[in-house]
């Protein structure tokens, strides 16, 4: 393929995509009216960028710019750009997912007073997004990675006089940033190793990281040596960096909350892209993980989504069984990366977004149509519980079309998008744990069970929503509630995601992952055509799909039902397993207990102190005032009164009388002869 | 002949007389009065020891001088008191005393 | 004691004496006119100091201009302005004339205690001149010498003294003018 444009002409293709979301910040503040235009122009314009940058540099080359920026000591800090596959395959996500998502929100939020910020805010993240996905160093992407945490909380709370949506936004902050001190120690540590923080050097072909090594329990590389216990501790710090923005256990509650801000920036920032930013991480500084490290990693992400998955089943709120999904999702993510599967994991990444983003926005429409209902009516009820849905797919056909489209490709069903990645990743745990043998059998088990639980509550919603009876209307007691399908600015959006939950937009062979383009990009080790590949796919589908039958049975039908309500497994899955209540009480309460500690310590012994110290500085100054005004005083004024008596006697002899001169004169004169005849 | 010792007596008695009234007097006049007594009591000096000066007559021709200038410091002297009587209606040189500081 | 040593004496105490009074005395025209005396016989000790010429100076310039001069001014002002200047408010010797007292007797034995001092006769000028015979004797006329000496020897400081006698002339004038109204 002939090369169409030139490395420079890349660069500030690259600079035009991450400017434009920048410029439309600016400019939506100002240009209140015209904002939604600007912020889909923009990232129209990131997205054309996108695809050329992606055309170009897609497996061809690995184009790295960068300016001379920071210099302390022998540590030098560039601020460029560094544009590699991972790199170029985000920003399209990115870019595509985002305007998309730009022109869903046009009709979602039309009727909010406020638009103009959310755009403005959507451009920020945006901006920010684009810019930790091509920083070419860690330091720059640590600053875009935060820029990414704060335009989130801006966007969390854009509802801000909703309580609920600002408690949520400070939690999300505040989980952020526990993550965010790891990351900072880990960029500590690597600058005290390799003296430089840029990720070419470090990462990329005679890379830095395969220069140092561990030996006799000391990490050495080319410019410092250290306890090799610190490779690990770097390890955990990133990842800890990485937990917080992905939602892992034990970070991950500030997820669901979340869903307090807008269904469209729900769907964007916490489903398709902020999240996967953790995992961006991860796979960017991959080789820094030991075993150990992977290790952990393997078992959190693994916790995180079999745990995620529980709490998702029961979950009434359907933006929390998203929510919950997401996590779920995540965890897979990150189980892949320390398996050291990291195309499964980017794979899995790229369709997730799809299909998650999809999920949202339909759920968005859901929502956004019994809002009006309500608004219409003047009704009372909750528009996001699922309890009041039902049979809506005959009011919205296409929505409960992309939306069941969506759930396959979640539960990894035949013919889609999930089908390929997520089977991708169950085969490297099937294969790293049949490598490792023994106790690992276990991480299979899980993910297997995961995958199915993945199934049932995905489908569980889609059932209860979509089909069925509409049960508002009967809870209500009012029959004419009609809804209907929402303008195309909205349903543009999901018909175009619901089209790439097809595999054949991934793989030209829908059944087959080594045919899968992006999976390929990224691939590093050769599968052995292993009986995994086909055993794994078979089994998980046959019981996903037996799964699916049940749910529909329990659900749309109504022929089984659940009676598990007062179960421990269903109330500690109601009740997202107490971590809420676990941070309450043993995190809070030991904060709180603290704080009354030092208050008291403060109220009682400082200030005590304090106040002991002010009475003994009044006292001494009341001495010393004491002093000072018959003392000094006294000094300073009897001195003054001597000047002044010296000076009355003195005036004395300037009388002004012709003979007074006269008689000093001849005094002096005289004492002069005295003097003369004396001597 | 007279000793000369005696006319520097006369002359030191005529002299603090003279120094007398022009520190103790109220009235202008009479300290001019002393002054021109302090002034022949000068002249007395001069005059004095002129004598052991034949040729030159140093002394005498300085007491001519002094004469001279002592008739025109009298006669400035004078109009200065009158002046001062016309403004401050006194002669006394105390009663003027705009020089106190 | 010869005559010419009896006159001295006298005229010593005249001159003392009337010099006493001009300072002491309380009335003023009295004591202008004991000027008179001193004056004079302080001229009378000129001549008795070989000094005919300076004596008869006294009496022509102080005599014949000085004292008639003080005289013109007391005795051709206004009345009242004479019976201002004729008040000698103290006494004799009250509490605020004893430190001036003092002072002169004090200024007086300096004085008299240089005087007795000193050994004239020895001084060292006194002596060549003694020696040279440049000493005026009762008999020399010194009036010729004094008139060549005058306008050869002392002839700048001769026009000096009659340049600023001019000068005072003028100015005593200049102040003695009524001043004008405006003013």
């Amino acid at each position: 393929m002939v090369q169409l444009f030139t490395p420079y002409q890349l660069f500030c293709l690259a600079l035009l995509a991450i400017t434009a979301p920048f410029l439309s910040f600016i400019l939506s503040l100002i240009f209140k009216k015209i904002a939604g235009a600007l912020g889909i122009l923009s990232i129209g314009i990131s997205f054309i960028s996108s695809l050329i940058l992606f055309l170009g540099i897609w497996k061809k080359q690995t184009l790295h710019f960068a300016f001379h920026w920071i210099e302390l000591g022998n540590v030098k800090i560039d601020v460029g750009i560094l544009l590699n596959d991972l790199s170029v395959i985000m920003l399209l996500l990115i870019s595509f997912i985002a305007l998309l998502v730009h022109i869903y929100s046009v009709e979602y939020m039309r009727k909010d007073g406020l638009k103009y910020r959310y755009f403005a805010y959507l451009s920020l993240f945006c901006f920010a997004m684009l810019s930790v996905v091509i920083a070419d160093n860690l330091f720059l992407l640590y600053a875009f990675w935060e820029l990414v945490g704060f335009s989130s909380y801006l966007l969390i709370g854009f509802w801000f006089s909703k309580e609920k949506a600002v408690q949520a936004n400070k939690k999300a902050f505040i989980m952020n940033r526990i993550g965010d001190v790891g990351f900072l120690i880990g960029l500590m540590v690597m600058l005290t190793q390799f003296h430089t923080l840029d990720l070419s050097a470090l990462f990329g072909s005679e890379n830095l990281i395969s220069s140092s090594f561990v030996k006799n329990g000391i990490w050495v590389t080319p410019f410092n040596t250290l306890p090799s216990y610190w490779l690990t501790i770097t390890g955990f710090c990133f990842f800890a960096g990485a937990m917080a923005k992905s939602a892992q256990f034990p970070l991950h509650t500030w997820l669901p909350d979340a869903m307090e801000g807008p269904t469209a920036v729900s769907s964007l920032i916490h489903a398709a892209t902020m999240v996967a930013a953790g995992v961006f991480l991860l796979l960017r500084i991959a080789p820094l993980f030991n075993e150990v490290v992977l290790t952990t990693m393997v078992c959190i992400g693994l916790f995180t989504a079999f745990m995620a998955a529980t709490i998702a089943l029961t979950q009434k709120d359907i933006k929390k069984v998203l929510a919950f999904s997401t996590i779920s999702q995540l965890g897979f993510m990150v189980v892949a990366v320390g398996v050291q599967d990291q195309a499964a994991a980017i794979f899995h990444l790229v369709t997730h977004a799809f299909f998650k983003c999809l999920l949202f926005l339909a759920a968005g429409i859901v929502i956004h149509e019994l809002h009006h209902l309500k608004e219409k009516h003047q009704l009372d009820f909750d528009e996001q519980d699922l309890n009041n849905m039902g049979g809506l797919r005959k009011q919205l056909p296409i929505t409960a079309l992309v939306f069941l489209l969506a759930a396959m490709a979640l539960s990894g069903l035949p013919f889609t998008s999930g089908y390929l990645s997520k089977d991708a990743i169950l085969v490297s745990i099937f294969e790293w744990a049949d490598l490792k043998g023994g106790v690992y059998w276990i991480f299979p088990l899980f993910i297997s069970i995961t995958s199915w639980l993945t199934t049932f509550y995905i489908f569980r919603v889609v059932f209860k929503v979509f089909f069925g009876e509409f049960r508002l209307p009967q809870l209500l007691s009012k029959s004419d509630l009609k809804i209907h399908e929402p303008s195309s600015w909205m349903r543009v959006p999901v018909v175009v995601l619901g089209v790439f939950c097809f595999g054949f937009f991934f793989a030209y062979n829908p059944f087959s992952l080594d045919s899968a383009w992006i999976y390929q990009g990224f691939i590093q080790q050769v599968h052995s055509e292993g009986f995994y590949h086909i055993l794994v796919p078979l089994y998980i589908n046959v019981l996903s799909l037996a799964l699916i039958f049940l749910t529909y049975q329990a659900y749309a039908n109504k022929k089984i039902i659940f009676n598990l309500e007062h179960t421990w497994f269903y109330q500690l899955s109601l009740n997202q397993w107490y971590f809420n209540d676990f941070y309450d009480v043993f995190l809070m309460k030991i904060v709180l207990f603290k704080a009354s500690v030092f208050n008291w310590f403060d109220h009682n012994i400082i200030d005590g102190f304090i106040h002991f110290l002010t009475d003994l500085v009044i006292w001494l100054s009341k001495i010393s005032d004491w002093l000072d005004k018959h003392a000094i005083d006294g000094l300073v004024n009897g001195a003054a009164a001597l000047v002044k008596r010296i000076g009355i006697w003195l005036r004395g002899m300037q009388s002004g009388k012709l003979q007074h001169y006269f008689i000093w004169m001849l005094l002096l004169f005289l004492s002069f002869m005295l003097f003369k005849i004396i001597v | 002949m007279i000793p000369l010792q005696h006319f520097l007596f006369i002359s030191a008695i005529l002299f603090c007389l003279g120094l007398f009234a022009v520190i103790t007097r109220k009235n202008a006049i009479q300290i001019l009065m002393g002054i021109e007594l302090m002034i022949n009591a000068s002249i007395l000096n001069l005059v004095a020891f002129s004598r052991f000066d034949k040729v030159d007559n140093t002394g005498q021709m300085f007491a001519l001088f002094i004469i001279v200038l002592a008739a025109a410091a009298v006669a400035v002297a004078l109009v200065i008191i009158m002046n001062l009587y016309k403004r401050v209606k006194s002669i006394d040189p105390n009663q003027s005393d705009t020089l106190r500081g | 004691m010869n005559l010419a040593q009896v006159i001295f004496y006298i005229l010593t105490a005249i001159t003392i004496g009337s010099a006493a009074f001009v300072v002491l005395s309380q009335h003023l025209v009295r004591s202008v006119f004991m000027l008179f005396v001193t004056l004079f016989a302080v001229a009378g000790l000129y001549v008795f100091a070989l000094a005919d010429f300076v004596a008869l100076t006294q009496i022509v310039i102080y005599v014949g201009g000085v004292l008639v001069l003080l005289l013109f001014a007391f005795l051709l002002s206004s009345k009242e302005s004479l019976e201002g200047m004729e008040k000698i408010p103290s006494g004799l010797l009250s509490a605020h004339r004893l430190p001036g007292a003092l002072i002169s007797v004090l200024f007086l034995a300096v004085l008299g205690f240089i005087f007795f001092q000193i050994d004239f006769e020895n001084l060292n000028w006194i002596k060549a001149s003694v020696a040279n015979g440049n000493v005026i004797s009762v008999s020399d006329n010194t009036i010729r010498n004094i008139g060549i000496n005058l306008m050869s020897k002392y002839l700048l400081p001769l026009e000096i003294v009659s340049i600023l006698l001019m000068m005072v002339l003028i100015g005593a004038a200049h102040i003695a003018r009524k001043e004008p109204k405006a003013s």
